[in-house]
């Protein structure tokens, strides 16, 4: 065909914000703090979105990328046990079962710091993975890419392990990361070929889980929050005026929100409280689990109940599954920290997990209430407690902007991918 | 080596592999003398298996086996030392055990902690080489600055000491993807010596077919349910069952091998998972 009856591609950019809540945005906008944002709100539309449960990055951004749930694509979580064991395993991209938007599509893509995308593979374009992604060479395709990333010190992710003892250095290289992060996104837009261009930032993430407590009031840390936003804003102005000049749909959207931490709640120490979980050495974790065990937890709140015929020591008969599971539902939803009540809803593994995988969901998901970060560590001597983390994610809270008016509201993390695929097509 | 040539030699039945082995190894024993070579033993399948490949090509030639060298990094499973011995005896063989005794007497224990002003000057040297300039560091195996000072710099002084001309490997093209590009003969620098890798194209299932097929003893953490073996204290099962019984097509064959693992640890762990 000629070249000229060709009917002009249809493009697509996203950033992704991770875990920036649809309310603080709002809030940083009325405050003046984010002028473009404000200014790209006029033109599309921005709404708030629910993400995947469970609420955490590997799982929500599976579900961005696939356009599916987790009973579809097959991470529930950072780590799993391996099937008849207690051998923990941390599922990598190698483990998403469903197809990416992008690898569906098979149009020329740049795809930058997605989670849950190490180790890289080929696609037609450019890739390097986003968080847990440890070896920036096997992160990225192709070898091109690497090199370009090498040469300007690009790094994966912040050093979170910064902020629990030196805090100025962690702000430091939170800002260094960010901006090594802007200046990848901005070369590959510029010197690659794409149909679709996804870029992610990660820093807010990094910066919420330990400063949240101050992201909307005048504590210590609130100057290093506006401060971020103001740049975080200007980059999104940037990128939202260069996408136009290439007649791209633009998208910004997060995986999830956040919101301050009253407590940290840890499951399996309850679970050992109440009489369903032993351990004959705590800090060696699930590994010494002993038969008289009826359940178990995983970050943040997957209970697994510890089957027999499925667990090496389980003991819990089929017969016995669904009265246990009541059991634990109506025992969790009565919890409570100081008058408040814990958890706002528990999910059985069918109510929340469709399609051919959904059966390795846990058996039991626990939603918590705001303000209460629940946890699947084992080792810890109280139910309730608190460390240097002061920000945890939300379910309902993550945000979706486009440069469209949308008619319909109600978006889901996983609708995104439709979205996309639609608009290109 | 192009990626159909590959393919083609993956894609042997296990008979033709071993021939293609063997062939290797004679090729490697013309061109080096016998004393010239060292097979590379680390008491894992994949060794052990290239060991019974010489074996049998050397008795068929008449010629003397090769020497083994046997790396031992400062933590070696009680159960490997155990089946070194065995065939050690069993087989006749010479090992050469290399050890850089200087750090791990100077760190005491595993986690113990070095302190670079006491270390011998080729280890300063070497410190040097690898860009660290800290004043001590803890001693673990599988570390950066501990598998260099552990594994290389021993490995580097039994080439150089001996006048080595060529090292032989149990790697294979499927054990991990940075493995791809590597070939049968591969010549190294620093020490100058060349790389033997006769099992190239083995798979995981080639090799345990193999060690059934003709009884080679293995080293007993593999029925344990144990995939790939490092060291002991970043080295943990994959499964409960035995290593040949696992679905090794589907899953990764060093998933138990710590460097990776406890990296994604120590990141979930400083974002509040684990």
């Amino acid at each position: 065909m000629l070249s000229f009856f060709k009917k002009k591609k249809k493009k697509v950019v996203i950033i992704g914000l991770d875990g920036v809540p649809y309310t603080l945005l709002n809030f940083y906008i009325e405050q003046g703090v984010m002028p473009n944002f404000k200014a790209m709100m006029g033109e599309g539309s921005f709404h708030k979105m629910e993400t995947s449960l469970p609420e955490i990055s590997s799982v929500a951004w599976t579900s961005f990328m696939t356009g599916k749930n987790p009973g579809e694509h097959g991470i529930f979580g950072f780590m799993e046990l391996r099937e008849g064991s207690y051998n923990m395993y941390f599922p990598n991209y190698t483990d998403v079962k469903a197809p990416t938007f992008w690898d569906a599509a098979g149009v020329q893509s740049v795809v930058l710091n997605v989670p849950q995308t190490y180790p890289a593979r080929a696609l037609k374009g450019v890739m390097t993975s986003g968080f847990v992604a440890l070896d920036l060479k096997k992160a990225t395709y192709p070898e091109s890419a690497y090199n370009y990333l090498n040469s300007i010190n690009y790094k994966i992710d912040v050093n979170a392990s910064l902020a629990k003892d030196n805090v100025p250095a962690f702000l430091k290289d939170l800002s260094f990361t960010f901006e090594k992060r802007r200046e990848a996104i901005r070369h590959f837009f510029q010197n690659e070929d794409w149909q679709i261009f996804i870029g992610t930032i990660t820093e807010t993430d990094r910066l919420h889980h330990f400063f949240f407590h101050h992201a909307l009031n005048d504590g210590e840390f609130h100057g290093e929050f506006i401060n971020f936003y103001r740049k975080l804003d200007t980059f999104l102005g940037e990128m939202y005026e260069k996408t136009k000049k290439e007649n791209a749909l633009f998208l910004t959207c997060s995986d999830h929100g956040f919101t301050p931490i009253k407590t940290e709640v840890y499951i399996n120490k309850w679970l050992i409280e109440n009489g369903y979980l032993e351990l004959t050495d705590k800090d060696e974790g699930i590994e010494t689990i002993t038969e008289t065990s009826r359940a178990f937890c995983l970050d943040p709140s997957r209970i697994y109940i510890h089957l027999n015929g499925k667990y090496p020591k389980g003991t819990v008969k089929d017969s016995q599954y669904q009265d246990l599971r009541n059991e634990l539902a109506q025992k969790l939803k009565s919890l409570v920290f100081n008058g408040d009540k814990v958890v706002k809803d528990v999910f059985f593994k069918e109510d929340i997990f469709k399609g051919h995988y959904a059966d390795k969901g846990p058996d039991i998901y626990v939603l918590p209430n705001y303000g209460f970060d629940l946890k699947g560590t084992f080792n810890r001597e109280s139910v309730f407690g608190i460390t240097h983390f002061r920000g945890m994610h939300t379910y309902d809270d993550a945000h979706l902007f486009i440069s469209d008016k949308l008619s319909s509201s109600n978006f889901k993390i996983e609708d995104i991918a439709g979205i996309v695929s639609r608009h290109i097509d | 080596m192009n990626a159909d040539e590959r393919n083609s030699l993956v894609g042997l039945n296990l008979d033709e592999k071993i021939e293609y082995s063997k062939k290797v190894i004679r090729d490697s024993i013309e061109r080096f003398d016998c004393d010239k070579i060292t097979i590379a033993w680390t008491g894992g399948k994949d060794s052990t298996t290239l060991l019974w490949l010489f074996k049998n090509v050397c008795h068929d030639l008449s010629v003397p086996m090769p020497k083994c060298m046997f790396i031992d990094e400062g933590d070696v499973f009680d159960e490997i030392m155990e089946i070194v011995e065995k065939l050690k005896v069993e087989w006749k063989l010479n090992v050469v055990i290399c050890k850089n005794n200087d750090i791990s007497d100077k760190a005491g224990s595993l986690g113990g902690i070095v302190k670079v002003k006491d270390l011998s000057e080729r280890n300063k040297e070497e410190l040097k080489k690898i860009n660290f300039d800290g004043d001590e560091f803890p001693f673990e195996p599988e570390s950066y600055v501990g598998n260099h000072l552990m594994k290389t710099v021993p490995m580097k002084a039994f080439i150089e000491d001996n006048g080595i001309k060529s090292l032989a490997t149990a790697i294979r093209w499927d054990e991990q993807e940075a493995r791809i590009a590597e070939s049968y003969f591969s010549p190294r620098n620093n020490p100058e010596h060349t790389r033997i890798h006769a099992i190239l194209h083995f798979k995981e299932r080639d090799i345990w077919d193999n060690i059934h097929k003709n009884s080679i003893p293995f080293c007993k953490l593999y029925y344990q349910g144990f995939r790939s073996l490092g060291a002991r204290c970043s080295t943990k099962k994959f499964s409960d069952i035995p290593a040949w019984e696992q679905d090794l097509e589907n899953t990764t064959e060093r998933g138990g091998r710590g460097q990776d693992k406890e990296a994604i640890m120590g990141q979930l762990r400083d974002l509040g998972y684990m």
